[in-house]
């Protein structure tokens, strides 16, 4: 016997009304133009990136490229470590310059065949010498050069950021006008600053920073900070921190007006010094916004692109302008792709790491 | 107000590439972008239904072949006419369309042959000759009297010695910002230019001979280089190594430089009003090495049309009213940018605003040619690899020898080619 009540037309008591699947449905219309955009602008050209990684293609060509499994990768990726032998004169004996010995150039050491290496860095260990190959010694070089610009410059944007952060929290005339123009250096194109930080930072007192260095008397006026090798690192960290640091601090000062006036207050009562409020009130509440930042600056400065392009060309690279160079002025479209997939799986990797190590919340 | 529409006139061409318009790519070195601005302006008055929009690009020639092959790449209408370098149209020749069936064949034989030959692949001119470069030595007449040198430098030794001598004298005099020799030593294809000079004068070949010996790793060439890298620091700025031409041509019109090597164009700009050192220089060819001749690089733009432009016939019309004799006669007059119209060296008023026109005749015709025709399509990569290598020798990285033991796998990996000694 059927229930009248239970007529195919009543919905079954524990699913989703008719009105409830309804809304979901729609819900699912109206998602649909994001799913395709986001297929379009991100899968779409990471698709094609990962598809060109395989292959082997001269940009701007018509020629067909051609499959070529994980050559470009085992280009990019292969190191190898040998050791220098003492350069020896004519009768055997090592040679030594200004009391130090000599060892034989990378280049008659590393192997040749199948694939040439070049030296990347050369280190000593236990009283030998030995030299670090790879066989796209420039993108080795890249991807160190990009990761220590990264802990650096990410480091001191934090310091400096917190510090901006704490020190516009409190009140002060033109308080409002402090945080606006602490925004600035944040809002200028890079394009554009790395401009002027190269006009400023001129190998001659053309440049600001040889003027004053040489007027102070602690520089000849003639640092080359763009051209000297161990100079031209440390130049790009300054140029970015100066850049990001208002971000840094943006990001800080919006965690630091959540944190309820309230415990400040029972702290102050309970007599727990400045500095003991610091460290058990604000730095813990602060933490999720500080990891937040940190993950922000972290992946962007991983991809660093337009101060390395602007201000070094050709010189030196970081990951993201070897990538470039390697398309433009190589027109090897393979490398390029592969060399950007790493860079994807790098910071990638850096994000997951994150959220690992903080525990971020999921939600 | 007039600035603002070119700009947005210029942003919306460059968005959507018109249909009505055609646009040319031109460079923006010293007064290039002015000078194709007031052609474009003649060209408009005589042709009053085109619309023409000028589109800017880098000054390094690695940014401007960056981005040609962007567009390339996406067979992209954004731009009609460009300026290519006289080293690509081996590397572009797949992008670029046969003048010779838009009515260049009349008019080519006005032009330097080894130009048009150079332009011309597989029987198709691929680019008009638009001005033509050569790399000159100039110098302070008056600081060369001033310390008793009768004329400029035969050698490159002796180069190093006056530039020593004066760079010495005007720092004693009080000012120290003085330099003796500037010159383009960023590692980009200027570069090259510059290094082919050194090495060409003093009998090192030419990286790359024309039937495709690679003759870089010499003995001579290694002296040349380690003569070069000695410069910095002493004659020359440290920061050398990041000077492009125009870096190079500022220090220089500033009064700061005894010496520079740079193409012509710095010749009419420091003669300028604005210019500290107006009648104060002259030019010369560049210096020779010991029991070499003196060589100049060739350099020089030509005007082509893409292959995927709209109005290719209009297009092709635009590029030879911009190569052709009035419009290269008020080129050479105004800009001092070499024409390659052979009659124009006999022009009185070109001759009369360029003396040296007509005296350096032969560094003109002459020049070493870079080694682009025996190393296409790979000349891009073969000059990265030169001008890394040598970069790294002037600052010192490297030493000169292992550097060019270095470049020389490089080459061969790259074309295949063998090697051998420089005839």
């Amino acid at each position: 016997m059927t229930d009248p009540s239970q007529t195919p037309s009543t919905p079954p008591r524990k699913g989703p009304s008719k009105l409830a699947r309804r809304e979901e449905r729609t819900a699912a219309w109206l998602l649909v133009p994001s799913l395709v955009i986001i297929l379009l602008i991100a899968i779409y050209p990471l698709g094609q990136v990962f598809f060109e990684s395989f292959r082997e293609r001269e940009f701007a060509s018509s020629e067909p490229g051609r499959f070529v499994g994980l050559q470009n990768y085992q280009q990019l990726l292969s190191m190898t470590i040998r050791e220098l032998p003492l350069e020896l004169d004519a009768n055997g004996q090592p040679v030594i310059e200004d009391g130090e010995l000599q060892y034989e150039s990378w280049v008659r050491v590393l192997p040749r065949e199948p694939m040439r290496y070049r030296a990347v860095t050369e280190f000593g260990l236990f009283g030998n010498r030995y030299v670090l190959g790879a066989t796209e010694s420039d993108f080795i070089l890249a991807v160190w050069d990009t990761l220590v610009f990264t802990v650096v410059a990410v480091f001191w944007e934090t310091v400096l950021g917190m510090i901006i952060a704490l020190a516009l929290t409190a009140r002060f005339f033109g308080r409002g006008a402090m945080r606006a123009a602490m925004l600035v250096p944040w809002a200028v194109i890079t394009a554009v600053s790395a401009r002027i930080w190269e006009w400023m930072l001129q190998p001659t007192r053309a440049g600001l920073f040889n003027t004053v260095g040489s007027a102070l008397g602690i520089s000849d006026g003639r640092t080359n900070f763009f051209g000297d090798v161990a100079l031209q690192l440390p130049s790009m960290i300054v140029m970015d921190v100066w850049k990001t640091t208002p971000f840094m601090a943006l990001l800080l000062l919006a965690g630091l007006s959540t944190i309820p006036k309230e415990l400040y207050e029972a702290a102050r009562v309970d007599g727990a010094n400045p500095i003991r409020q610091y460290f058990s009130i604000t730095l813990p509440l602060l933490a999720p916004t500080l990891v937040v930042a940190l993950i922000f600056r972290t992946l962007d400065s991983l991809r660093v692109f337009d101060i390395f392009q602007v201000v070094l060309g050709n010189q030196r690279y970081s990951m993201a302008s070897y990538a470039q160079s390697m398309l433009i002025n190589v027109r090897d479209v393979g490398l390029s792709s592969a060399a950007s997939v790493i860079i994807f799986v790098l910071i990638f990797a850096f994000a997951v790491g994150y959220i690992r190590a903080f525990g971020v919340n999921q939600e | 107000m007039k600035k603002a529409v070119i700009a947005f006139a210029l942003v919306t061409a460059l968005g959507w590439g018109s249909a009505q318009t055609i646009t040319v790519a031109s460079g923006t070195v010293g007064q290039e972008l002015e000078l194709t601005t007031n052609a474009v302006e003649r060209y408009r008055e005589l042709n009053p239904g085109v619309d023409v929009q000028i589109a800017t690009t880098g000054d390094l020639v690695e940014d401007r072949l960056g981005y040609y092959l962007q567009v390339f790449e996406a067979q992209s209408d954004e731009i009609d006419v460009l300026q290519i370098d006289v080293i690509w149209p081996g590397d572009l020749e797949e992008h670029l369309v046969d003048l010779n069936q838009y009515g260049a064949e009349a008019v080519a034989d006005q032009h330097f042959d080894a130009i048009i030959e150079n332009n011309t692949v597989d029987g198709k001119l691929l680019g008009i000759p638009w001005f033509t470069d050569a790399g000159l030595l100039y110098y302070r007449t008056d600081l060369l009297e001033k310390y008793g040198f009768d004329g400029p430098p035969a050698t490159w030794t002796e180069l190093t010695s006056m530039a020593e001598t004066i760079q010495e004298g005007e720092r004693a005099e009080g000012n120290q910002d003085f330099w003796g020799f500037v010159w383009q030593g960023n590692a980009y294809e200027g570069l090259t230019c510059d290094a082919l000079e050194w090495l060409d004068s003093n009998n090192a070949g030419t990286i790359i001979s024309p039937d495709g010996v690679i003759t870089v790793n010499n003995d001579a060439a290694v002296a040349t280089l380690e003569l070069a890298a000695s410069w910095v620091g002493t004659i020359s700025p440290n920061g050398v190594t990041n000077f492009a031409e125009e870096d190079a041509r500022n220090m220089w019109q500033a009064g700061n430089a005894a010496f520079m090597r740079n193409w012509p164009y710095a010749y009419s700009l420091g003669n300028a009003e604005d210019s500290a050192i107006a009648g104060q220089f002259d030019v010369s060819p560049l210096p020779a090495g010991e029991g070499g001749a003196p060589a100049a690089t060739l350099g020089g733009w030509q005007l082509g049309v893409s292959k995927y432009s709209d109005d290719v016939a209009g297009a092709a019309d635009l590029a030879l009213f911009l190569a052709s004799y009035e419009e290269q006669k008020i080129r050479a007059i105004e800009g001092s940018l070499n024409p390659t119209i052979k009659a124009l060296y006999e022009d009185e008023d070109v001759l009369a605003a360029n003396p040296f026109f007509g005296s350096l005749f032969d560094v003109f015709t002459n020049a070493t040619a870079r080694p682009s025709t025996a190393t296409a399509p790979n000349y891009s990569a073969v000059s990265r690899a030169f001008y890394t290598s040598v970069h790294s020798v002037l600052t010192g990285q490297e030493d000169a020898d292992v550097a060019l033991e270095i470049l020389e796998l490089d080459l061969e990996a790259l074309t295949g080619f063998p090697t051998g000694d420089p005839q």
